[in-house]
């Protein structure tokens, strides 16, 4: 009798306790009815039936462009207009200077794209003013970009205007539209700021660094701006005049226009930028005296440095990165130098002292009668052949 | 030395060259009234949406009715107080006040944009609107006006109705009509002269509470919720000093003497009121604190500059003058002062102090709605000489001089 | 003895509290309207979505019946050169100013009756021709209109317009909330039309309440100020911006409601006639007692 109260008693505890851990612990701390995240009553593992859009966050994840649909065909709302027949690939290009996907989409959960219609209604009026209705939703995506590149709020630069030309096909508009990619960006390597700055009114901006060396992503810098930096229907893009050496003047406020640098070079004084004439593009030796050698040149400097917003200094210790360059292991051959049997599992300091390798090695911890240049620890061999390699 | 006056008819003739004059600026002023009642109120004005109201209120209705105050200064004066030695400057403030009212009606009518539902506000009450108010205490007080006015008709036609031909057989009922009408009327009369008392004070007032409503859109230095007592008070204070002018005018048109200790006494009694009133008025500015708007110079600082000294102070500091009181040009210079002061006032609390919040520049009237004033006020003069040359208004003497006689039975003499 | 006078002040305290109630109820019976409910509606106009495209002044027009040209000639920019105000035939319009954050994309206003919680222009019509309605509207009965403008005086958005040209039945006009369209629960012709949604429709109050999520939500966005929560005593219609109103050509009336003072005024001079009866009976006395004196000597 007594075990059997005991074996319910421990039933219903551990059932209590499990189904406690069962539930997420935010569902009981918060103050949610389950209407808030759920649309029907009985939510299953396999039917969660989600609300779409909580707002509370806006939640968005990136693809590439290449993963998404080429083309889309918006026909919810045809009425006066002919559906409007998206380029959904090259928006979605231009994007990925910008805001990425999110530009648009700004609700995505992890699970599939919502379309727009699921969070935006159809009808004007409806008890939720809190978000747009579907046109409007549609309009406020494309109209502000579309205003900056074409100074008009025409509709018929999307939208064919029904009736009037009957034989207009949107398949022959999607045809048009598939298979269409953004060209590559030119992008600039150099971009010389005159600015207003009496301590140093000349600031160089190596683009070209900033992305290839220091591993700056385009959003970085470009997330509030849009294609309309480009693009402009009314003149043609000066490209041209930004790529120049001639300096250019920026008209932005000193917050605004330090405001992408800032986030990287807070802490950095202002003459590393601004100085009295244009800089010549980063050379590791002038910068740190360690000329970088055909291995390093091409590297991006994170690759040693670290993060791309902080990067650490190093020394000259190889084994900061090499952790496998011990003797017997490195293979000299590689620094044009193919080391005799005798030398080959000496240890590096041996010949290179306190392991600086930018010193002349020195021999005379076994040699008292020779010196590096003249007597040589192995054959030389020809790396110039092995770099075309 | 006393002498004894009574009421007739001027004898003199209509048209001289100041009234062709007057003619003339009459018909000017009909022919942009035609133009207004054909092509809208548009096409002779310079109002639009942002000034809605121009010299028409603000002279032709509110300064009219501000000037038009005489009336029920006097009445109150002679009727009320019974000071009897006003008696004889009563009809011709009446005949001014009717007059006026009168044309401030007629103004209203062409201002508004339908004329012919003048009527609408006896039927279509707001009690909320000063407007409202206004209206219907102005139709009440025209009608009294008319009433008390009565008497001098019946006056003038009883014993003299004299109709032509066919229409003689009714020479004696309408004798007899005018008869039971002057019993009649004297018996009541006293209602309606403090009713004419009571509604002036209600509309006069009113009259200020109309621009309360612009609210901001009004110069702090004249947007004040005392607004309706500064109107109350200055039209008091304009009613003898309008008397006073009107007498002096007349006299020189007409040719009749003068009755100089009358308008002194008269003008004696302006300073108290005149002084209330700058009393409030400069208290409640310094109360607000508007004066620092003086500070500024613009239009209004220098209107308002303009109102308060040459339109209040300095006549105020003329009439306590004995010398200016028993002068008659001076007399005449400050009352022309105050009623300057006072039509100034009107003018730029509904024109000068109206500032909209989107104008395209400021107002300024045409010459349609200037020809339009000017034509009105002509032909209230018109109008006045015509009543004073045919009906017993001003006081002359009376050469059939019979103590007993003033208050005998009206039209037995000859 | 003191109690029992407690108790029976207390019921005759009583006794008049339910009379008076029983009072107010009944003139809260009599008044027709209850023009602040609860869910009387407006309109929030963002004016960082708007985009200028005048779309609502085409359909304003359509929806009452004013001859307008082209849907497809609204698109000229052109106008936006001079500031426009609402006309006889144009109910609303839409104005463009400089944008402080960005030069290419202005800020685009539209204007129309901001129809007042305290109209000052019903307060202040002569005839009563103006009336506030339940759902939000000022609307004005045409019949009733003699065309003196005071409304216009009153206005402290000068909205009213008045047809000057017209010599023989000219009109006072203004918006009228699209009063025939929702009566039939139709939305305001301009709100139908917007294509971006800058204006939303709905009860004021959740209106106030999405204004202010979307200046929480977006603080870099919106000036923190809801234009019409308090202008004026409130307004139906309610407007957010990412400047300073007053450089939008907003104007300031205030945050007390517009006829306050007048209808004051006027109703203290006129409490139920008494002041003037006063009035009538004090210059009857002094004419009396003066005849008297002067009959007396």
């Amino acid at each position: 009798m007594n075990k059997k109260i005991l074996t319910i008693i421990i039933l219903f505890f551990s059932i209590t306790i499990y189904s406690q851990n069962k539930l997420p612990k935010n569902h009981s701390l918060t103050n949610l009815t389950c209407k808030t995240c759920h649309t029907c009553d009985v939510p299953t593992k396999k039917n969660p039936c989600l609300v779409p859009c909580p707002r509370s966050e806006m939640v968005t994840i990136n693809q590439s462009p290449d993963q998404a649909p080429e083309v889309e065909v918006l026909k919810e709302l045809s009425s006066r207009y002919m559906p409007v027949v998206f380029s959904h690939k090259l928006h979605a290009q231009m994007s990925q200077m910008s805001g990425g996907c999110g530009t648009c989409h700004h609700y995505n959960t992890v699970g599939p794209i919502q379309p727009c219609i699921n969070c935006h209604e159809t009808s004007r009026k409806r008890a939720d003013i809190s978000k747009p209705d579907l046109e409007a939703a549609y309009h406020r995506q494309c109209i502000n970009c579309h205003r900056e590149w074409s100074h008009s709020n025409d509709c018929t630069s999307c939208h064919a205007l029904k009736n009037k030309n009957e034989s207009i096909s949107i398949a022959s508009y999607v045809k048009k539209m598939t298979g269409k990619s953004h060209p590559a960006l030119v992008e600039p390597k150099k971009i010389v700021y005159e600015t207003n700055y009496n301590k140093g009114k000349i600031v160089t901006f190596f683009h070209n660094e900033h992305i290839n060396l220091f591993g700056a992503k385009c959003i970085d810098c470009h997330r509030d701006e849009n294609c309309t930096k480009c693009h402009d229907k009314n003149k043609t893009t000066n490209v041209q005049q930004i790529y120049s050496d001639v300096p250019i003047k920026i008209h932005k406020s000193k917050e605004e226009h330090h405001k992408p640098c800032f986030s990287c070079h807070q802490d950095d004084k202002c003459s590393l930028c601004h100085k009295d004439k244009s800089m010549a593009p980063f050379n590791h030796a002038i910068s740190t005296g360690w000329a970088l050698n055909r291995f390093h040149e091409n590297l991006t400097c994170e690759k040693c440095h670290g993060s791309s917003t902080k990067f650490v200094k190093l020394n000259n210790d190889c084994n900061n990165c090499h952790k496998d360059f011990v003797a017997g292991k490195f293979d000299h051959k590689v620094t044009g130098l193919k080391l005799s049997e005798n030398h080959k599992d000496l240890d590096c300091n041996e010949c290179h002292k306190e392991k600086n390798f930018t010193k002349t090695p020195t021999c005379e911890n076994c040699h008292d009668d020779k010196s590096f240049p003249k007597d040589k620890p192995g054959t030389e061999v020809n790396i110039s052949s092995k770099k075309k390699k | 030395m006393e002498h004894f006056t009574k009421p007739s008819p001027v004898n003199k003739k209509f048209f001289t060259p100041g009234v062709l004059v007057l003619v003339l600026l009459a018909l000017n002023g009909l022919i942009f009234l035609a133009g207004r009642l054909i092509f809208g109120i548009g096409a002779v004005t310079n109002l639009n949406n942002q000034y809605p109201w121009g010299i028409w209120i603000g002279i032709d209705v509110a300064a009219g009715v501000a000037l038009a105050a005489g009336g029920f200064t006097t009445a109150a004066l002679s009727h009320v107080i019974h000071k009897e030695q006003f008696h004889d400057i009563l009809r011709p403030a009446l005949l001014t006040a009717m007059l006026g009212y009168t044309f401030v009606a007629l103004g209203v009518s062409i201002d508004i944009g339908r004329w012919y539902y003048i009527w609408h506000p006896l039927i279509m009450w707001n009690g909320n609107s000063a407007l409202f108010e206004v209206g219907i205490c102005v139709m009440m007080y025209l009608t009294v006006l008319y009433i008390e006015f009565l008497p001098v008709v019946t006056e003038r036609f009883i014993g003299h109705v004299k109709l032509k031909s066919i229409f003689s057989f009714l020479n004696k009922p309408l004798d007899s009509l005018l008869r039971i009408l002057d019993k009649g009327l004297s018996k009541v009369m006293f209602i309606f002269i403090i009713l004419g008392v009571v509604l002036s004070t209600l509309h006069q007032s009113s009259l200020g509470t109309l621009m309360i409503i612009a609210g901001p859109k009004m110069h702090p230095l004249w947007q004040t919720p005392v607004l309706p007592l500064l109107f109350l008070l200055s039209a008091i204070s304009v009613g003898f000093p309008m008397v006073i002018f009107e007498s002096i005018i007349a006299s020189r048109s007409l040719g009749l003497k003068t009755e100089m200790n009358l308008l002194s006494e008269l003008g004696r009694m302006v300073p108290p009121i005149l002084g209330i009133y700058l009393a409030f008025k400069i208290g409640d500015m310094v109360i607000r604190g508007t004066f620092v708007y003086l500070t500024e110079f613009n239009t209004a600082s220098v209107m308002f500059v303009i109102e308060v000294l040459f339109g209040v102070i300095v006549p105020l500091r003329m009439f306590l003058s004995e010398a200016v009181l028993k002068s008659k040009p001076l007399l005449f210079i400050a009352s022309a002062l105050v009623i300057f002061g006072v039509l100034l006032n009107r003018i730029n609390n509904f024109v000068v102090a109206y500032k909209p919040p989107y104008s395209y520049g400021p107002y300024f009237p045409s010459i349609g709605e200037i020809s339009v004033t000017v034509g009105f006020i002509s032909l209230l003069v018109l109008a006045y000489r015509f009543i004073v040359l045919n009906f017993p208004v001003i006081s002359l003497p009376d050469k059939s001089f019979v103590p007993q006689s003033k208050f005998a039975i009206r039209g037995t003499q000859k | 003895m003191e109690k029992q006078n407690r108790r029976s002040f207390l019921k005759t305290s009583a006794l008049i509290g339910a009379v008076a109630t029983g009072i107010s109820t009944k003139t809260a019976n009599a008044k027709p309207k209850n023009i602040l409910s609860e869910d009387r509606m407006g309109v929030l106009v963002d004016t960082t979505v708007c985009i200028g495209c005048r779309n609502c002044e085409w359909a304003c027009k359509v929806a009452h019946n004013i001859p307008t040209e082209d849907r497809i000639k609204y698109e000229d920019r052109s106008v936006f050169k001079h500031m426009r105000r609402p006309q006889p035939n144009a109910y609303t319009v839409v104005n463009e100013y400089p944008n402080p954050k960005n030069a290419v994309l202005p800020t685009d206003v539209k204007v129309q009756c901001m129809h007042c919680d305290h109209p000052a222009c019903v307060s202040a019509c002569i005839v009563g021709a103006i009336s506030k309605e339940e759902n939000g509207s000022v609307i004005w009965d045409t019949k009733k209109c003699i065309g003196c403008r005071y409304c216009m005086v009153a206005c402290p958005f000068q909205i009213p317009s008045f047809d000057y040209d017209k010599p023989l039945n000219p009109e006072i006009r203004k918006c009228d909330f699209c009063f025939e369209r929702t009566k039939q629960g139709l939305l305001p012709a301009c709100v139908k039309n917007c294509p971006v949604e800058a204006l939303t429709y709905g009860p004021r109050n959740d209106l106030i309440k999405e204004a202010r999520e979307r200046i929480k939500r977006d603080p870099d966005r919106y000036l923190n100020h809801i234009y019409g929560e308090t202008e004026a005593g409130g307004t139906s219609w309610l407007y957010l911006a990412n400047q300073d109103f007053s450089k939008l050509a907003f104007p300031s009336p205030g945050d007390k409601p517009m006829p306050g003072t007048s209808e004051s005024i006027q109703h203290g001079i006129f409490a139920y006639f008494v002041p003037p009866a006063f009035l009538y009976a004090l210059l009857g006395g002094i004419m009396w007692i003066t005849k008297k004196r002067n009959e007396s000597k």
